[in-house]
């Protein structure tokens, strides 16, 4: 049973993966919003000493301006193509959520290899406690990728797809938002974040327990 | 044979204020192909999408049984072909199969894919961009699909649109073995593939 849930959510990554691979919407719009947001933040800032907390929050404002146009990569595609009946009668829900979760996961990915060496090249370096750092980073992602993922299979189902997204996105990512942000200025003093990791942690305990159930009862009518 | 009983009872479907259909009652036995005619907009394709669990009924159940047991999940045991049915564009014929081989666990291996594909008249172009493919081909490919395991059963919805004569006996043999292993719904409205079943229901009457 177990094997075969992974070979079917890798199977669903592995097709998202290709798909991007041959159009390269998706990475290409991540990288383009990311990028764009760093090299304006660096421009802006150009001479001048960031406080901690300036630049936490600068980084993930630029972290999450490069996700968003991931989101329409996952779901609202499927939705938009037709494809969404194929997917469902296909995979299960629970294997279509992780699936989808993956890409996402791998765009995330994609989007801080380059994101981290520019920031660091054009506003500051990330310094401090840097395994306080690879833990927010970490924590954060899977927190980022879980919102964007469930978000994305609601907002694809209904016709008024900006306004429900702004309405929901916003209450999901902005606590998460806050507790990275007071985190990453810890990590920067050269403090470990022991409690917005805490933070951070128990809202991935809750998205990877209450996600794929949320995810099941939205996806089949 | 293997037992397979695809039941419905009671099943009613509206959206909004309208019903497309209330109170249908069907119990089908394994080896039967039911034919599913009616007009446009009398449910056929709703009927399909039930069954396949892509809709949820409004009222009343469907229950897919095995040897007299209740199969728990038996979107895991279909084969769906609807000809609005889309494909993703990007993606080979080859890669649609082995795709779906494996989100269902069931062999991906090469020769046996190529060997399905080649059934359906499509493995020469089995690695182009669904893109490139025509109405006809496309149709194939998902007949392909749906067919691929041998599920006990088979939900075709306008299977028959788009395709040549070719194609249609190739119909003709899927339904044919079907009822060699389990159930078919076929919805149609072509007067010659509607005699293939061996049930029919007419919808909106």
């Amino acid at each position: 049973m177990r094997s075969s849930w992974a070979r079917e959510v890798r199977a669903i990554w592995l097709k998202d993966l290709r798909q991007e691979w041959r159009l390269r919407q998706g990475i290409v719009a991540s990288l383009l919003m990311g990028v764009a947001t760093v090299v304006g933040v660096g421009f802006a800032s150009l001479g001048q000493t960031l406080s901690s907390g300036l630049q936490a929050g600068l980084f993930w404002v630029a972290v999450l301006f490069g996700m968003f146009p991931a989101l329409a990569r996952g779901f609202i595609v499927e939705e938009e193509t037709g494809t969404a009946d194929l997917l469902r009668v296909a995979a299960r829900p629970a294997s279509v959520f992780w699936g989808k979760w993956l890409f996402h996961a791998t765009l995330y990915l994609l989007l801080s290899v380059a994101l981290v060496p520019l920031y660091a090249l054009l506003v500051v370096p990330l310094s401090g406690h840097l395994g306080g750092w690879l833990l927010l980073w970490l924590g954060g992602g899977f927190c980022l990728t879980s919102v964007l993922t469930l978000c994305g299979a609601f907002v694809a189902q209904t016709a008024v797809r900006g306004a429900l997204l702004a309405g929901l996105t916003f209450p999901l990512l902005l606590p998460l938002i806050l507790i990275l942000i007071a985190g990453s200025r810890q990590a920067i003093e050269g403090v470990f974040p022991a409690e917005p990791l805490q933070g951070v942690f128990g809202y991935a305990l809750a998205l990877s327990a209450g996600g794929a159930w949320v995810f099941e009862k939205v996806w089949r009518e | 044979m293997q037992q397979w009983t695809l039941e419905c009872r009671r099943l009613g479907k509206r959206f909004g204020e309208r019903w497309v259909f209330r109170g249908l009652e069907l119990q089908i036995q394994a080896g039967t192909v039911l034919v599913v005619r009616g007009a446009n907009g009398s449910g056929k394709s709703t009927l399909i999408k039930l069954v396949a669990g892509l809709l949820a009924p409004t009222e009343g159940a469907i229950q897919l049984w095995h040897n007299g047991n209740p199969v728990p999940d038996r979107t895991r045991l279909l084969g769906w072909c609807a000809a609005d049915g889309a494909l993703y564009r990007e993606l080979t014929g080859y890669e649609h199969l082995r795709w779906w081989a494996q989100v269902r666990s069931l062999p991906d291996a090469r020769d046996a894919l190529m060997a399905h594909l080649e059934r359906f008249e499509l493995a020469h172009r089995a690695h182009d961009w669904v893109r490139a493919y025509s109405t006809g081909m496309r149709q194939r490919l998902r007949m392909a699909i749906a067919t691929y395991g041998d599920p006990p059963l088979l939900l075709l919805d306008e299977p028959d649109a788009g395709l040549d004569p070719s194609g249609l006996k190739l119909l003709k043999q899927v339904l044919d073995e079907q009822t060699r292993r389990g159930i078919a719904l076929f919805a149609t409205n072509r007067a010659e593939c509607a005699e293939w079943g061996d049930l029919a229901l007419e919808l909106g009457a």
